[in-house]
């Protein structure tokens, strides 16, 4: 029974999300470029890596990511027991390792290593440290555990409520019997008792999340930019340009180029990367051409170009990119 | 024994003949030049093979504003860059980016369009001085089969095909 609403209210929290997306995210037709230089009007977006993943958790921060920095992920969140496979996924947001490095050079964020600094921060709230911490948190566990409570009565009211109608359908007399008791009073009496309960009628919950624990103007767990993956020169000058990228694979790509938010446009690339002097088989750009051009998109790939001695280093280079389509002969 | 000159210049003929007699392409002519690392031709197709997209709105916006029942703007065909490859051959970035800046984006004895042109009929722009660098890369294997396929220099939106 729980469960049941609590699918039901994913359903709903989805849909709800998804035309959000549409509504907020869309407004914008072009992301405009946001400098390093100038100072981000939001907090730090926290990028969690976990198991090897970019994950980002809050909503917020995938808005900033769609619309200043033309960043749009990919939305991973489903039910584990019911998992859904069309594109309406919701949170959490997965970024690649390469967006992800984006969003800390360009001084929008910071990836944190999430496990490590999940035991810190525990660790922390037992010792003088973390005491404001560890109250806050307290707080926050308790206000969960109200709100389970709400859950658990208004559930428990539905479902005796439904049981009440098919009674009162089928046999009269124990209607009757159930009116000589106030059946129909307490049913008010209970939608005003879900009213915040005292502690002891709370029930326990074991909290899936800690967010509670930090601070969202802080940095905490941050990873020094040197242990992240190096950037590609090529996805950054799409960005650059004000492209979105999405995973290429769908299309038989390395990335899915598109000249703005994907909720507006098809793409217009699938693209790959190469290396300079990097040999690529003529088979490989006829049948991505051919590919490209039976899904309207045109095969595009590029590669930084390598300058002899003295050059610029690697990840500033010029970026030469081609297109090949069908000629139609 | 052959030497790589010969093949490629087989590779040459091979096309050649394939655009000459297959696709009746006309005014066909080998280029070479010092720093190109093979033979190019360039010639004239019989139909127009590409218009850019943008091309293509101007052109249909024109069109409308003359409203002659619907009769287009005859498009004439312009001289192409055709590039002879081998389906067994592997080109890195670094040779196809030598290849484009070698070249000028118009074949020789183009057409030339003045600016007056351009500013009458803004699609001829796409003729002259906006006309990006493009090859029309010709795969050929053993079979003889050639492929055609277009290679752009840089990021150019695809046709609404």
């Amino acid at each position: 029974m729980i469960s049941g609403s609590l699918s039901s209210f994913f359903v709903m929290y989805k849909t709800i999300q998804r035309s959000f997306f549409l509504t907020f995210f869309t407004d914008q037709c072009c992301f405009k470029m946001a400098t390093s230089t100038s100072t981000p009007t939001h907090p730090p977006v926290r990028i969690s890596l976990i198991a090897g993943r970019y994950l980002v958790f809050d909503i917020d921060a995938v808005m900033v990511l769609r619309r200043s920095f033309g960043l749009c992920g990919v939305l991973t969140g489903t039910m584990p027991q019911n998992p859904t496979q069309n594109l309406f996924l919701s949170m959490p947001q997965e970024l690649r390792a390469e967006e992800a490095r984006l969003v800390v050079d360009r001084g929008a964020g910071y990836v944190a290593d999430e496990a490590g600094d999940h035991l810190r921060l525990l660790k922390e709230m037992s010792s003088g440290v973390g005491e404001k911490r560890r109250e806050g948190y307290l707080r926050e566990l308790r206000e969960k555990r109200v709100a389970a409570k709400r859950l658990f009565d208004e559930e428990k009211e539905a479902v005796r409520r439904m049981h009440e109608g098919k009674r009162g359908k089928g046999k009269k007399k124990v209607q009757k019997v159930e009116e000589g008791g106030g059946g129909g009073d307490s049913l008010f009496e209970t939608a005003t008792a879900v009213q915040p309960a005292p502690e002891e009628a709370l029930p326990a919950i074991t909290p899936s999340t800690s967010n509670a624990m930090l601070d969202p103007a802080g940095t905490s767990g941050a990873i020094a930019d040197e242990n992240l993956p190096e950037p590609s020169a090529f996805y950054r000058e799409l960005n650059k340009r004000g492209y979105f990228t999405t995973p290429g694979l769908r299309f038989g790509g390395g990335y899915s180029v598109y000249p703005s938010d994907p909720f507006k446009f098809h793409a217009h690339y699938l693209s790959s990367c190469y290396g300079w002097d990097e040999k690529i088989p003529m088979l490989d750009i006829v049948t991505s051409g051919r590919l490209g051009t039976a899904v309207k998109k045109s095969f595009m790939f590029g590669a930084e170009r390598e300058e002899e001695e003295g050059g610029k280093k690697r990840g500033e280079g010029e970026v030469r990119m081609f297109c090949v389509e069908w000629a139609g002969m | 024994m052959t030497t790589l000159n010969q093949r490629t210049s087989a590779l040459t003929a091979i096309v050649l003949n394939n655009l000459q007699h297959q696709h009746d392409w006309t005014a066909l002519h080998p280029h070479t030049q010092p720093n190109l690392p093979r033979t190019l031709l360039y010639g004239l197709p019989p139909k127009r093979l590409y218009v850019h997209p943008d091309e293509q709105v101007e052109i249909i916006r024109a069109e409308k504003e003359m409203g002659n029942g619907g009769a287009g703007i005859p498009q004439e065909a312009e001289l192409e860059w055709v590039l002879p490859l081998h389906l067994s051959e592997k080109w890195s970035p670094a040779q196809f980016a030598a290849v484009f800046d070698a070249l000028d984006a118009r074949p020789p004895r183009s057409r030339e369009i003045t600016k007056e042109e351009e500013e009458r009929s803004p699609w001829l722009a796409y003729k002259g001085s906006r006309r990006g660098k493009r090859v029309l890369l010709a795969t050929v294997q053993d079979d003889s089969t050639v492929t055609y396929y277009w290679m752009h220099d840089g990021l150019v939106k695809p046709r609404q095909n």
